[in-house]
């Protein structure tokens, strides 16, 4: 078939980023959408129909992919449910075009019309308004963040077909593929028929296989991916795909499908059936008008005249543009209502958390560990950081925030929501029970559970929400890379918290009895040699060792190091407290401080940073963080 | 490293990934002609519209994803 490519104006091309953005939003949220009014807007270009739906279809799966991924992100995507669902649509899509083909051969364009329209208002009708009417229920609920499982889907979970079981994680069970290859089919034979199918599948996976409605719509991207892929390939090797177009819409519709996944993270699940019910409402109505303009021109109702069946037609087209931008001002009015209600809580917590005085915090004299915050994993590595975070902030009176992170890295994507929820209330378990010792002694404890993909952002900007002094956490050995509480997050608390760094290894006991500071002559060594000075009025009659390492054909030499040590001993003397000097001579300062501390029999070493990050980092290597590794007791990295 | 340096990182990034999503738009109008020729062709040419189709999925789709982050439209951080 000969086919032509139309001439792009600077209208259309603004028009189609314009519609491309305004579905992806859509699709963001709920999955699909927007396909709907694309193809019959390219028509309307002059583009011809078998291009238009090329086109369309093309952009429709790197949207869906990225969608899919950002989605992914927040743990929202069953990915083998939406390949187990992807597969039987593409099956269903060419059963699907095939029928549509035979159609049209048989009564026509306008029978296939006809066919289409009614195949919309029919589902559409049933199903839009199952989903409106149960998005009514969990609004009026006294739970409307809780989602009841069906008896369909109760029925579904029931049934155990050997051989045919397969375990999906957005419903942490088996159930039979008998189920999910028809529901597919389904799926692919609507996106053939009217190109949104999922207005069957997603409506499908909550109420038939019960998924959560968040993770259907976002299991739906991925089913899409694969749908449009297959359908891809199929138009693209006919040669029917105006790329042009297609990259055109895809401009417009990655910049809205990455506002409407970030939109699914503030709104409750209701809102996710809201705007699907809504939408097929006003799709089902739109295609409802064109219904007696296909009757007419089949002559199986009354004759309109051309004035009467091009007003139906067109007012048909707009009523579906109206129906893509109601559904994109609820996801939008959802992002910013839900983005301004967790602003204002998290407003409101900080205010309380800082107990409006703020400046007190911020000028809290180094050393005065007045806010603590305690980060655990729940594992025996954390062991030793939980129990000498406590004690200290019981000895140093201060303020202990304990706080675990649910990390959904990259690496845990496919994990579905009940595994997370189910980590969730396992890191929820252990900072209560932190919470309990810290009461126990006295403590004044807040516990706080974050989530996100990079662990140590998490802890930074907790950090810096309650102006820590020190943080505390745990190490799992000497070579911790596997682990998300070891060495790069370490590492990184190092280059780029604002405050203090004490990591506690598990088996190792601070009992606050002998503490080393190493000083070089810096004003990093200094502040180290101060936080001790205020350490050492909490736990009385500790003994305190200034420690120089002396490097062969380093910077300073042997006799400026020494005098830099009596100096520190000297003041601090004069402020009371006692302490002795010791300079070593080594190849590495970090090896140097470890074995001395052990040969002391030191419970704490003290240390300065000079905190630096990236290629000065790369270069020049930090002597803490190799300290850190090494030592077998607790290190505290001062920070100012 | 304070915020102000971090946001800076972004926006420069960014800035890169928005430099290399518009070339790669450019190059779209600029050879549109023999993109489409392939495209007409069909058959085993229909890996030119896949492989555009990928690329600018990748490329622009982490442009428009620092796009929000930069304009502070991020992903609400659970938090009990």
């Amino acid at each position: 078939m000969e086919i032509n490519f139309i001439d792009l104006g600077l209208a259309n091309v603004l028009f189609l980023f314009v519609v491309g953005f305004v579905g992806g939003l859509v699709s963001g949220f709920i999955g699909s959408g927007g396909a709907f009014v694309l193809t019959p807007a390219m028509m309307n270009m002059g583009v011809p129909a078998i291009m238009a739906v090329a086109s369309n279809i093309c952009h429709k799966f790197p949207k869906a992919l990225v969608g899919a991924t950002k989605r992914a992100k927040y743990g929202q995507v069953d990915v083998k449910l939406g390949i187990v669902m992807g597969i039987s649509a593409e099956a269903g899509v060419l059963i699907g075009a095939h029928l549509q083909e035979h159609i049209t051969a048989t009564f026509g364009k306008a029978g296939s019309n006809l066919y289409v329209s009614a195949v919309f208002v029919v589902v559409l009708a049933i199903v839009g308004s199952y989903v409106l009417r149960d998005a009514w229920k969990m609004y009026r609920s006294s739970n409307p963040d809780k989602e009841e499982i069906g008896a369909m889907a109760r029925w579904i979970h029931s049934i155990r077909i050997p051989g045919t079981m397969m375990y999906f994680k957005s419903i942490d069970r088996e159930i039979s593929v008998l189920f999910t290859i028809p529901l597919g089919f389904a799926t692919g034979m609507l996106a053939a028929t009217i190109a949104v199918g999922g207005f069957i599948g997603v409506p499908a996976m909550i109420y038939l296989l019960g998924v959560p409605s968040l993770m259907a719509s976002a299991t739906e991207l991925v089913i899409a991916f694969v749908m449009g892929l297959g359908g891809t390939i199929k138009y693209a090797w006919g040669g029917f795909v105006d790329i042009r177009l297609a990259m055109i819409i895809l401009a417009g519709s990655l910049f809205g499908i990455q506002l409407g996944a970030i939109g699914t993270t503030y709104v409750k699940p209701y809102l996710v059936k809201v705007v699907m019910g809504v939408l097929m409402i006003l799709v089902l109505f739109s295609r409802g008008v064109a219904i007696p303009v296909y009757l007419s021109e089949l002559n199986m109702g009354p004759i309109l005249d051309p004035g009467t069946a091009s007003l139906l037609k067109d007012s048909s087209f707009v009523m579906l543009i109206l129906a893509l931008a109601v559904g994109a001002v609820i996801v939008l009015y959802g992002l910013w209502s839900g983005y301004r209600r967790h602003a204002q809580e998290q407003a409101a917590e900080a205010k309380k958390d800082m107990g409006m005085d703020l400046a007190a915090a911020h000028l809290s004299p180094m050393g005065r560990f007045e806010r603590l915050l305690l980060v655990s994993d729940g594992s025996e590595f954390s062991q030793g950081a939980v129990r000498e975070g406590i004690h200290l902030a019981q000895v140093c009176q201060g303020r202990l925030y304990a706080l675990s992170v649910v990390g959904n890295e990259m690496e845990n994507e496919a994990l579905a929501v009940p595994v997370l929820e189910r980590e969730r209330q396992q890191a929820l378990e252990h900072l209560r029970q932190v919470e309990n010792h810290a009461r126990q002694a006295g403590v004044t404890c807040e516990m706080t559970l974050r989530s996100g993909m990079s662990v140590y952002e998490e802890i930074l900007a907790e950090a810096e929400n309650h102006s820590i002094d020190l943080v505390v956490m745990g190490r799992r050995g000497r070579s911790g890379l596997t682990q998300w509480l070891l060495g790069s997050t370490t590492a990184k608390m190092l280059g780029q918290a604002h405050n203090s760094l004490l990591v506690v290894p598990k088996a190792a006991p601070m009992a606050g009895k002998r503490l080393l500071v190493a000083v070089d002559g810096s004003r990093y060594g200094d502040a180290a040699a101060t936080v001790a000075s205020h350490l050492l009025k909490c736990w009385q009659g500790a003994s305190l060792t200034l420690l120089a390492v002396v490097v062969e054909e380093g910077p300073k030499p042997h006799s400026e190091m020494e005098q830099s040590v009596q100096q520190m001993a000297k003041l601090l003397n004069e402020q009371g407290i006692s302490a002795k000097t010791q300079v070593v001579r080594g190849d590495n300062p970090a090896v140097s401080i470890v074995a001395t501390a052990k040969s002391n029999q030191v419970d704490l070493i003290i240390m300065g940073t000079h905190g630096r990050t990236g290629l000065e980092k790369w270069l020049m290597g930090s002597v803490a963080e190799r300290v850190i590794h090494l030592s077998e007791c607790a290190v505290l990295v001062v920070k100012f | 490293m304070s915020k102000s340096a971090t946001r800076a990182q972004t926006a420069i990034y960014t800035g890169l990934l928005g430099l290399i999503s518009g070339s790669l738009y450019f190059a779209l109008y600029w050879f549109e002609e023999i993109i489409l020729d392939w495209s007409k062709q069909g058959g085993w040419y229909f890996l030119v519209p896949i492989a555009i189709a990928f690329t600018f999925s990748l490329v622009h789709g982490s442009f428009t994803g620092h796009f929000w982050d930069l304009l502070g439209v991020k992903a609400k951080s659970a938090k009990s």
